[in-house]
């Protein structure tokens, strides 16, 4: 048994012997990296679902939309309620733009549905045929509307699978029935599958009623489109097709009036919020691990003083002041991270329990923070009561009663 | 084997009075001897064999081991004539209460630097089971009698094979037959292992059993 082994074996001995002190001392650090390790998970998981949420919205998609959203890696506080408003002239300019596979106009508008005695709030999402295909919403029930329809201005909607749950009590009963809309008539043509989302501040898509935008122009007089979306060939890459696109835009409007931005720029505007946000936590938590490193630091001196006589004992058979050090040392440092195990453990107990409503997950990097972490603070906060126990002097130590 | 030379040491007790605890002390003890160092409580009996088991530095004077020159080792080369070439015993046994008999015994083990030639834990069973202890092996020094701790401490102080074992009252905090029957340890040591002792004591009945004996009062060798 060398002298590490046996110093680590006597102190987890020692903790075991005194397991509500043990406890206590590391409380702060259990404290700390479950808190750490909790708000990673929930970075994690948020991200996760961001990024689920953009996977389904389909790929390769281009957005052209009025005014200035993303401003130097963040979302702009003003000049998103810009005066500009496209029109169809924007659209045919676009889908001369080469690398343009297809240019869609975007419709929207927040509207109450009513079925009969009920009435549900919805959002109106209007476009061409194509939308489908480029946001990958399939039908679950019924059929979708085509360009015949989008021509014939048919009075048709499709519609999301929670809202026609809402309106009929499940999704197999819309179909073929109508729905009225500012007193406006529309017969439901089918039901989409489900995409997940909503909450958050996110848009339930699961809610929306997409019609074409043709028909929609009954709400809609004056024939604008609130944006535009342009996917791109597959093959050709995005930042090529984005600077094509501005250029088309730059014919008519201003630098200022509009934005061209694709998924992976809006998830990095996003990512840059949660950022900031995770700095600010963290730097919480790392308040807490220092406050549990000062009580590690605490019960080390105490603990220094009760053992002076072992110290002296020590010293008289042979150790050195550096084998004292070690041995203080390695105690602080696995009271710290035995703090930072059980603050693992209890962080995957919560984890395992919001994974039920939240997709928060902990991964490898967290658990070799978090014991990083726990380590270096036994450490650092071990260091000094461990220098005051290596330079007693041997005979005053055990001389010591 | 030790000398020591125009050895003093004395304690700054404020800043007038310096209390002189050894007065001078010239000794040497020869490889083999059995010796004894007898004086009353406070004469210095104690200071004297922590500077012999260089556990303590004399205020003036030269220390020599095997001729060598100690007083200008460093921590690290005392720690290992402290480890090597000295074992303890102490009149308040001086073991880990929360380390098991085997344990204690085997300390000595885990700071040496240098190759161990035999198996501690082999050697730590085989003393014990020569101490009659063999069943002790994973109790705790406060679950045995004082007799038994003190040759659990005896043990831990040969597990090194010392050439120099200084005890220091070892029968002090032991009933009459839990004394003598330690003195007989020590005394076996002796004869049959050839083993240098120095006994501390103010007992004369127990000075009257070695074969040389110092005296010492008020820190001066009579
Ligand atoms: N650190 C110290 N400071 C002051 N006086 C001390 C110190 N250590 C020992 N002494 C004194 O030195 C004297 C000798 O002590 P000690 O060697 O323990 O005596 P003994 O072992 O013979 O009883 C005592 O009077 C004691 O009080
Ligand atoms: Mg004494």
């Amino acid at each position: 048994m060398n002298h590490f082994t046996f110093v680590l074996k006597s102190a987890i001995e020692d903790f075991s012997r005194n397991k509500g002190r043990t406890f206590l001392t590391s409380l702060g650090i259990v404290i700390g990296v479950l808190s750490v390790v909790i708000l990673i998970a929930f970075g994690l998981g948020l991200r996760k679902y961001i990024n689920d949420q953009f996977q389904s919205l389909g790929s390769n998609l281009i957005r052209v939309v009025p005014g200035q959203i993303l401003r130097s890696g963040g979302f702009s506080s003003t000049g998103s309620m810009t005066t500009i408003r496209f029109d169809f002239r924007d659209i045919l300019k676009l889908e001369r733009v080469k690398s343009a596979e297809f240019v869609i106009p975007i419709v929207t508008r927040s509207i109450t549905v009513s079925m009969g005695k009920g009435t549900e709030p919805a959002t109106l999402y209007a476009s061409t045929a194509d939308i489908f295909l480029a946001l990958n919403l399939k039908a679950q029930h019924g059929g979708i509307f085509t360009k015949n329809d989008v021509d014939k201005r048919s009075k048709i909607a499709v519609i999301g699978p929670k809202i026609a749950v809402k309106l009929f009590g499940n999704e197999d009963a819309a179909i073929g029935k109508n729905i009225k809309i500012d007193s406006q008539t529309f017969k439901i043509e089918g039901v989409l599958e489900a995409k997940g989302g909503g909450g958050f501040g996110g848009p339930d898509l699961d809610s929306f009623i997409y019609m074409p935008h043709t028909t929609a122009q009954v709400f809609n007089p004056d024939k604008k489109f609130y944006a535009i979306i342009v996917k791109s060939k597959s093959d050709i890459n995005i930042e090529t097709a984005k600077q094509e696109v501005k250029t088309a835009m730059l014919k008519r409007y201003k630098e200022d009036d509009f934005s061209v931005i694709d998924q992976a720029e809006l998830l990095g505007a996003i990512e840059s919020i949660f950022g900031v946000m995770n700095t600010v936590l963290v730097a919480i938590a790392a308040v807490s691990l220092v406050v549990g490193g000062i009580g590690i630091m605490n019960i080390m001196y105490v603990t220094v003083t009760e053992r002076i006589k072992e110290i002296g004992i020590r010293r008289a058979l042979g150790a050195r002041t550096s084998d004292i050090l070690l041995q203080f040392l390695v105690e602080s440092v696995a009271l710290s991270v035995l703090g930072g195990l059980m603050g693992l453990g209890f962080a995957y107990l919560i984890v395992f329990f919001i994974q039920n409503f939240f997709p928060a997950y902990i991964d490898l990097n967290s658990v070799v923070l978090a014991l990083g972490v726990s380590s270096v603070i036994g450490i650092v906060f071990g260091v000094f009561p461990a220098k005051k126990a290596a330079n007693l002097s041997p005979i005053d130590a055990i001389r010591s009663e | 084997m030790i000398k020591l030379q125009n050895v003093n040491k004395s304690y700054q007790l404020d800043d007038e009075v310096i209390f002189i605890a050894l007065n001078n002390i010239n000794l040497e003890i020869e490889q083999g001897e059995f010796t004894s160092i007898i004086g009353p409580s406070g004469s210095g009996k104690s200071t004297l064999m922590h500077i012999i088991g260089l556990l303590d530095q004399p205020t003036s004077g030269l220390i020599f081991i095997n001729n060598k020159d100690v007083s200008k080792l460093n921590d690290n080369e005392l720690s290992s004539l402290r480890n090597t070439f000295v074992g303890f015993v102490f009149q308040q046994f001086n073991l880990i209460n929360k380390l098991t008999v085997l344990e204690n015994i085997l300390i000595p083990t885990i700071y040496t630097r240098s190759k161990l030639e035999f198996d501690p834990i082999e050697k730590a069973r085989y003393l014990l089971k020569r101490f009659g202890l063999e069943t002790k092996e994973k109790s705790f020094p406060n679950k045995i009698s004082g007799g038994q701790q003190q040759r659990v401490a005896i043990a831990r102080a040969l597990i090194m094979t010392p050439q120099l074992i200084l005890a220091d009252e070892p029968t002090g905090n032991l009933d009459t037959k839990s004394g003598s029957e330690i003195l007989k340890l020590l005394h076996e040591l002796h004869e049959q292992e050839k083993m240098t002792v120095v006994i501390v004591t103010h007992d004369p009945n127990i000075a009257a059993t070695t074969n040389r004996k110092i005296e010492i009062k008020d820190g001066k060798i009579q």
